[in-house]
C-alpha cells in the first residue's frame, strides 16, 4: 500500500519525531508506514487522517495487489 | 496550583508510547535489581542454612522467581501499552523464539545419551532469550 505521508509531513514541516508524537506511536512506526512496509490498521489511519485533516484515501492509496 | 496544572499539561503531551517504555525501562531495571538482591540473599541463606527442612529449602530456592514475575509482568505491560507495530514486532518475535526453542529442545531430546548428557532446564530459558533477542532484530529490520 503506497501513501502520502511523507509529502504531508513535509507540507507541515513536521519531523518524523513529531508526527509520532501527534499519532501517539514510536518513531521507527512512521517509519516503516513512509516506507510502506507496513499498512497501518483502520484506528491508526483514521487518526493520520484527522491529523492531516484529509480523507483516509487521500493519504493512503491501494495498489491492484492490495 | 500553576505547577500542578503545568505538570498535567506536559503529561498530557507525551507520547503514549514513549511513556510505555520509560515505564517498562523503570519496572524492568527495579526487577532486575530486585533479582540480584533476592538471588544473592537467597544463596546466602542456602548455605547458612545447614540442614534445614526441604519445605524451606524450595521457598527460598524460589524467592528469586518473584522479582522475574515482576520482569514477565512489565514485558506484558509494555505489550499491551505499546503501539500497533511494535507490539507486532514483539509478537512475532516471542513467536519466532518461541519455535525455535521448541524445535532446538525437541532436536536435543532425541539424541539425549550417554555421549549428550542432560542439560539444565536454564538452557532452555537462555535459547529462548536470546533467540527472541535475534528475532526482535531481523523482524524489526523487515519494517525499515
Amino acid at each position: 500500500m503506497k501513501n502520502r505521508l511523507k509529502i504531508l509531513r513535509a507540507e507541515h514541516d513536521w519531523s518524523q519525531a513529531e508526527l509520532a508524537d501527534r499519532v501517539g506511536v514510536a518513531r521507527q512506526t512512521i517509519i516503516a508506514l513512509e516506507a510502506g512496509k507496513y499498512a497501518p490498521s483502520l484506528p491508526l489511519a483514521f487518526k493520520l487522517s484527522k491529523i492531516f485533516s484529509k480523507p483516509v484515501e487521500e493519504i493512503f492509496i491501494a495498489e491492484p495487489t492490495d | 496550583m500553576y505547577v500542578v496544572h503545568y505538570i498535567h499539561a506536559m503529561d498530557q503531551k507525551i507520547n503514549p508510547t514513549t511513556q510505555a517504555y520509560r515505564r517498562y525501562t523503570w519496572e524492568f531495571g527495579a526487577s532486575m535489581l530486585g533479582y540480584i538482591v533476592v538471588i544473592i540473599l537467597s544463596r546466602m541463606l542456602l548455605h547458612s542454612l545447614t540442614t534445614p527442612p526441604d519445605r524451606w529449602q524450595f521457598a527460598v530456592a524460589l524467592l528469586p522467581l518473584i522479582p522475574v514475575i515482576f520482569v514477565f509482568v512489565a514485558i506484558v505491560r509494555l505489550l499491551l501499552a505499546t503501539d500497533e507495530l511494535q507490539r507486532r514486532v514483539y509478537v512475532n518475535s516471542l513467536a519466532i523464539a518461541g519455535g525455535v526453542t521448541a524445535l532446538l529442545a525437541v532436536t536435543y531430546g532425541l539424541i539425549e545419551s550417554e555421549q549428550f548428557p542432560p542439560l539444565s532446564a536454564w538452557w532452555t530459558y537462555s535459547v529462548f532469550m536470546i533467540s527472541w533477542l535475534i528475532a526482535t532484530f531481523f523482524v524489526r529490520r523487515s519494517y525499515r
